[in-house]
């Protein structure tokens, strides 16, 4: 090595200018990471990262500058043979900060990206000092170029190398040395290497020129600046201010931010709750999400929240209803900047013509309300009106209004359901690309040709169950991708009982660090959207050779206890790599008739003799008895430690929301749903206590903290006003005092009840246990101390990383050592992370795309004459100008109000009908009364109404429905009883979906355009998540929002039954 | 905040070594006539000069004399432009004072003082620039001027320091390495036979990697008592080719 000396001139802490001297080594083997390198520098240099690959035209090597502006571009994937250099990879973290240079990080750490890394600083032929008095921007271009000659004559010509730079004077100058390297600008690049890749020219032309226009600007301030890192980061050690994430709210976005703080939040101790923002001025340009430092404005300025319902978007009135003054601040400085991808519409030509008179910039409108309008600039304002783009914002100066941003892709027509569909997922950060060719490639293959089979090495070293178990799935009918199977048998001796889970061997086809892998991971969940899926792994897994289909051989992880006979106590348990062969593909109606001693066929013995029929029949039914009479103990185990019994109402819920994929579903649960469940929560928990026992800093667990008890004080009050008494002091009683809380009258009560309280819990989230203390580790829930996900590997990418945990657990008790390095505790919280982030937008895009269906169902409706837009609802909470309904028959929420614009007041008639008229309202904590010429009308918690739906249209942002109390009684029609059979859900999403496809024919017809093939139809699938995995989750409350849209879903056959 | 990625993912560090490369150690013995022996070292930018006087009689009181032992004494002191400020530093305030007992107690775990009696020794170390590893510094000068003063010693005393980056050990810490905010780990080591003669350690840690990070100590401290060996080695032939003249 060579020592050389580099001398930087930094500031110092107070401010004066240091010269600072710091070392340089400077070494002649730096790995290349290039397949073609003739000097073997990989093997050398123990560098087990990615390499380029030899198959490219030509590598190219981006200049400090593009890699800082155009970053964006060079991620399209078709760019292959990208060389980063340190020089450039730095200044974009001096420049454009951490956030960028994680992204670029992450690009180079992801296979799927043919680039890498070549630290061309510490290499001592591609080195130079920078000269006196050259500018840093001339001294990058030169490294870079000298790293790009290197490389050339490192792979000895094998390969051409191009330089883009955006430096027009280097380009001269070094464009014109014969060494071999073509240095051209990017635009050049783009149009003569990649003619046909019109997106990244897009992109490019759309980054240049908010580049250029950004330099024309300034102008006066509009808001004060922020203040540099290092005050703010004393400023929040000493407590002068508050850091926290900034959330904008929803309803008043314009007026009305609270900053969350975290962690230290007791060393300000007035400040218990959040605080507010009030106003753009004091938000000071920081966005829905960003990390934030917050100033404490003095206690006279300090100003409450306001508590009335807004009607409609945008528009907001003078402040009315206010309540106590909370502590209020101002956003003195950002600390991390959260942007994501923002989906906007263009304003339509009108507007456009106003705004744009002198230039080319237009103000968009993002879908999510909380952030504030994008200006960018782009031609092709005219052809995109009315659409929705993605957009990506860039700066946000202070003397600008609005931030800058760019236009990234375009994603169609507003309005349209694929357009709408797409925005859901942007909006929420999914991404869901076809898996591609290189994936693809790593799956084995099962067709009629090539029909797939068993490695005998894979055979040997595994237990066979084939012969030996019955074994047996239970799901929801026309399941097809099966997790899940059972066997259960009494042992020889008949003192003992084995009962076993057995679980798809997912990890044996997904190799760890795969590509399918790591598509697995970014992806984390199978989507389930309100009309389509999108997968975790591909479809030959997940429908065909994970799936434990009945009567294939199969691989398997298998969990098997020995329980004792009587006392049905655990005597061991053994975990392990099996071979299944599932007897019986049940579902869960099939395997209820057989308990219930029905007569009924089924399907596997069908074709079997009539004596052989019956003593096979015989095995199933003893074997199922065993597994009931199993999990009633164990269920009444976990009942005695305070498990929580909300499931009764969702359990149902979710059944009906399912009734089109197995029509035969019954209303009631049945026995064997929860037989199911009970055997995969043990499984679950058997598997967390071993690999808490085997790897205690480094296991992924699952927990579900304990909820505060201040969120239970709406659902006490509400409670009360009924006469119930809820106790919330711990799981137990909650669930003991949930049960009693019933009014014979109304079912739906204590459903309101019982999802009031699900709504108080926070969500149950994943962990490793090395970064959490180990009291909590329970799961408040399913009240179990450990618990994990085991049972879905299929559709839940955590449940992959605890098979993996599990056999190195295995292993390492057989060898005593490790054959690979397990995650660290770090990573493993990154990944916990990452999962819980993508299950929450998993639930948020469920959620969103139900709702996006219901406003289609509704929209061409005409709320006045038709029958299906009036319905029945039920009061769950009182607001200032209104009240919060429920509507069971569409499983809608929303407010309903009590006062208009206009300041007019419901009045109710003698008829029960409601009028507008003018008066007043009066709200008390259980009731509102409005008061008019014609008398007083009230409004009790959990009285039903009846209200109509319409739809609300915005051009901008999604759609909504709006309800409109029009009578005090609850509603009545027989046109719904008759035909509403708890279907209306299914109904509604199919219904949109035709109409949608017959739009598209028409189109198709008119234009010839070949039908987008739509693959997912090959491999039929369930199209809902499996009803056990429901079951599952409910039963252990993830749910908070997603909760509701499971139960609004549901509750439709209670509300037949009680209308 | 904004802090400095000490250790790239390709798995250079901010200087370009790797992570249990040392920095570039350079010394010299014998640089000044009047004292017993004297030293120069650089390791990398960190620049120590040392001097030993002694072994002699007990200077001052009496009473601090040891009747079995050597008394060691060690001054430990920075130059006003050892740092990119220019700051003066008065002697004897808490840093240096901490330093020269660590001094101190390092070397009476090295030197065999029972062989001196009711005599003192005193090292006298100055930093010249201080760019991380200050002490390892002094130590590894203090331990070639013992040396030139023919003082015998256990065995030579090498110290190195030793971070925690990202679950990688880190040896040989520079300055801005050392402000990085994570752990140091100060290791003064008897290479031979593996005792330790001082080891410190700020910041916190978990207990885990404390075997790993003492490894890397130790790694680093035997690496450089290869390096002052041939450092003396050299020497005694110079040394000798100019008595023979």
């Amino acid at each position: 090595m060579i020592k050389t000396e580099k001398i930087l001139h930094l500031k110092s802490s107070r401010g004066g200018k240091v010269r600072v001297v710091r070392e340089h080594y400077l070494r002649e083997q730096v790995p290349c990471g290039s397949a073609l390198c003739q000097a073997q520098c990989q093997a050398q240099g123990q560098h087990d990262g990615k390499v380029l690959s030899g198959d490219v035209t030509h590598y190219v090597v981006p200049d400090a500058g593009v890699v800082r502006d155009f970053l964006e571009v060079l991620e399209f994937r078709e760019f292959r043979g990208v060389v980063f250099t340190q020089t450039a990879c730095q200044a974009l973290q001096n420049t454009r900060g951490r956030r960028h240079y994680n992204r670029l990080r992450g690009l180079l750490k992801d296979p799927r990206y043919d680039c890498v890394l070549f630290a061309n600083e510490f290499q001592q032929f591609s080195y130079c000092a920078r000269d006196r008095g050259e500018t840093q921007e001339k001294w990058q271009t030169r490294c870079v170029y000298h790293a790009a000659v290197w490389y050339y004559n490192h792979l000895a010509g094998l390969m051409s190398v191009v330089m883009i730079t955006e430096d027009q004077e280097a380009i001269k100058e070094y464009g014109s040395q014969n060494s071999g390297v073509y240095v051209i600008s990017t635009r050049e690049y783009l149009e003569s290497f990649w003619p046909d890749l019109h997106a990244a020219q897009e992109l490019y032309a759309s980054i240049a020129q908010t580049l250029q226009e950004r330099e024309s600007e300034g102008a006066e301030k509009e808001y004060s600046e922020h203040l540099p890192a290092e005050v703010l980061e004393a400023g929040i050690k000493s407590g002068r201010y508050i850091q926290g994430t900034l959330n904008v709210n929803k309803h008043r976005t314009q007026h009305e931010a609270f900053v969350r703080f975290e962690g230290s939040a007791s060393k300000n101790a007035e400040l218990n709750s959040d605080v507010l923002i009030n106003g753009m001025k004091h938000r000071n340009r920081a966005i829905h999400g960003d990390v934030v430092a917050v100033e404490l404005l003095p206690r006279g300025e300090w100003k409450g929240r306001s508590m009335a319902l807004t009607e409609g978007r945008g528009e907001e009135k003078g402040e009315d209803t206010q309540s106590q003054p909370m502590p209020t601040g101002r956003v003195v400085g950002i600390i991390q900047r959260n942007w994501r991808d923002y989906v906007v519409t263009f304003p339509p030509r009108e507007e456009l013509q106003s705004q744009s008179r002198n230039s080319q910039k237009i103000l968009v409108i993002p879908w999510d309300c909380r952030i504030p309008k994008i200006r960018i600039s782009t031609q092709q304002a005219e052809a995109l009106q009315d659409h929705r783009v993605i957009v990506r914002v860039d700066s946000w100066e202070s003397t600008s209004l609005y931030p800058n941003g760019h236009s990234v892709r375009v994603l169609g027509k507003a309005g349209e359901v694929e357009t709408e569909i797409q925005t859901i997922l942007v909006e929420n950060c999914i991404h869901v690309p076809p898996f591609s060719e290189a994936q693809l490639r790593e799956m084995p293959v099962n067709s009629k040709e090539q029909p797939w089979q068993m490695d005998q090495a894979e055979i040997s070293s595994r237990k066979d169950l084939r012969d030996t178990h019955l074994v047996f799935s239970i799901d929801p009918l026309g399941c097809e991708d099966v997790d899940d199977t059972l066997s259960v048998r009494t042992l020889p001796g008949g003192k003992r009982l084995e009962l076993g889970v057995h679980i798809a061997d997912v990890t044996h086809f997904v190799k760890e660090g795969s590509l399918t892998d790591l598509e697995a991971r970014s992806r984390a969940t199978t989507y389930y959207l309100a009309d389509r899926r999108y997968d975790m792994l591909p479809a030959v897994l997940s429908a065909d050779l994970c799936s434990l289909l009945g009567g294939v051989d199969r691989y398997a992880m298998s969990v098997i206890w020995e329980l004792d006979a009587e006392s049905l106590a655990v005597c061991s348990v053994w975990y392990g790599r099996t071979l299944i062969r599932s007897s019986y593909q049940l579902h869960y109606e099939l395997a209820q008739s057989l308990l219930n001693g029905e007569d009924v066929e089924v399907p596997e013995l069908a074709l079997l003799e009539s004596s052989v029929r019956d003593q096979k029949l015989a095995e199933l039914l003893q074997a199922l008895e065993q597994l009931t009479r199993v999990a009633r103990h164990l269920r009444s185990q976990r009942d005695k430690g305070g498990a929580l019994e909300l499931e009764g109402v969702e359990v149902r819920a979710q059944l009906d929301e399912d009734k089109n994929i197995a029509a035969l579903v019954p209303k009631q649960p049945l026995e064997v749903h929860e037989t199911v469940a009970e055997c995969m929560i043990y499984a679950n928990h058997w598997v967390a206590r071993k690999i808490q026992e085997c790897f205690p800093h480094q296991a992924l667990l699952r927990r579900h903290p304990p909820p505060r008890q201040e969120f239970f004080n709406q659902l006490i009050d509400s409670a009360k006003s009924r006469g119930f008494v809820i106790d919330t002091r711990s799981n137990k009683a909650l669930a003991d005092s949930l049960d009693q809380a019933v009014d014979p009258e109304d079912p739906l009560v204590n459903r309101l009840m019982r999802v009031m309280a699900t709504q108080a819990m926070s969500n149950a989230l994943y962990f490793s246990t090395g970064s959490c203390p180990e009291d909590q580790y329970y799961h408040y829930g399913l009240a179990l101390d450990r618990y994990t996900h085991f049972t879905s590997p299929i559709r839940r990418y955590a449940d992959i990383i605890v098979h993996r945990l599990l056999m190195a657990a295995v292993q390492s008790e057989k060898q005593e050592c490790f054959h690979k390095s397990l995650a660290s505790n770090k990573e493993l919280e990154e990944i916990a992370h990452h999962i819980n982030n993508r299950n929450r937008a998993a639930q948020h895009t469920q959620k969103q795309s139900t709702e996006l269906f219901q406003c289609l169902y509704f929209r061409d409706k005409d709320p006045l004459t038709d029958e299906r837009c009036v319905a029945d609802a039920i009061i769950y909470a009182i607001r200032a100008n209104g009240v919060l309904v429920f509507v069971p028959r569409y499983g809608l929420k929303g407010a309903a109000y009590l006062k208009n614009r206009e300041s007019q007041v419901v009045s109710v008639g003698d008829d029960g009908g409601c009028v507008w008229q003018v008066g007043t309202l009066q709200r008390y904590p259980d009731r509102i009364s409005s008061c008019t010429s014609t008398g007083t009308n009230t409004f009790h918690l959990f009285d039903h109404v009846t209200v109509r739906i319409s739809v609300e249209t915005s051009r901008c942002h999604s759609d909504n429905l709006r309800l409109e109390l029009i009578r005090n009684k609850p509603h009545h029609s027989a046109v719904a009883e008759s035909r509403m059979s708890g279907r209306v859900q299914s109904e509604l999403i199919e219904e949109v979906v035709r109409r949608e496809e017959a739009s598209l024919q028409a189109e198709e017809e008119k234009t010839r355009r070949p039908r987008l093939s739509k693959e997912e139809r090959e491999f039929r699938q369930s199209k809902r998540p499996n009803l056990y995995s429901i079951l599952q989750e409910i039963s252990e409350l993830a749910l908070s929002d997603t909760a509701f849209c499971h139960i609004q879903n549901t509750e439709l056959p209670t509300c037949t039954t009680s209308a | 905040m904004a802090g400095l990625e000490l250790l790239s993912d390709q798995g250079y560090r901010l200087d370009g070594r790797k992570a249990t490369e040392l920095r570039k150690v350079q010394a010299r013995m014998g640089v000044f006539g009047q004292a017993d022996g004297s030293a120069y070292m650089e390791q990398g930018n960190t620049k120590a000069l040392a001097v030993v006087y002694g072994p002699h009689e007990v200077r001052g009181s009496r009473s601090k004399s040891l009747h079995d032992r050597a008394v060691i004494n060690c001054q430990y002191s920075m130059a006003t432009f050892s740092t990119a400020e220019r700051k003066r530093r008065p002697h004897g305030d808490r840093k240096s004072s901490e330093m020269s007992l660590h001094l101190k107690q390092t070397f009476e775990a090295a030197v065999l003082t029972q062989l001196y009696p009711r005599s003192q020794i005193d090292i006298y170390v100055k930093i010249l620039q201080s760019d991380g590893g200050n002490y390892s510094a002094c130590v590894n000068a203090a331990t070639l001027a013992l040396v030139d003063a023919g003082i015998p010693m256990r065995d030579y005393v090498c110290a190195c320091t030793a971070g925690f980056v990202e679950d990688t050990p880190l040896a040989d810490l520079c300055h801005a390495e050392e402000s990085g905010g994570g752990t140091t780990l100060s290791l003064a080591l008897l290479p031979r036979s593996e005792n330790i003669a001082l080891v410190q350690m700020d910041a916190r840690l978990h207990q885990d990697h404390l075997p790993a990070l003492m490894e890397a100590a130790a790694v680093a401290c035997k690496g450089l008592s290869k390096v002052l060996d041939s450092v003396v080695r050299q020497h005694l032939q110079e040394v000798s080719v100019q008595t023979r003249e």
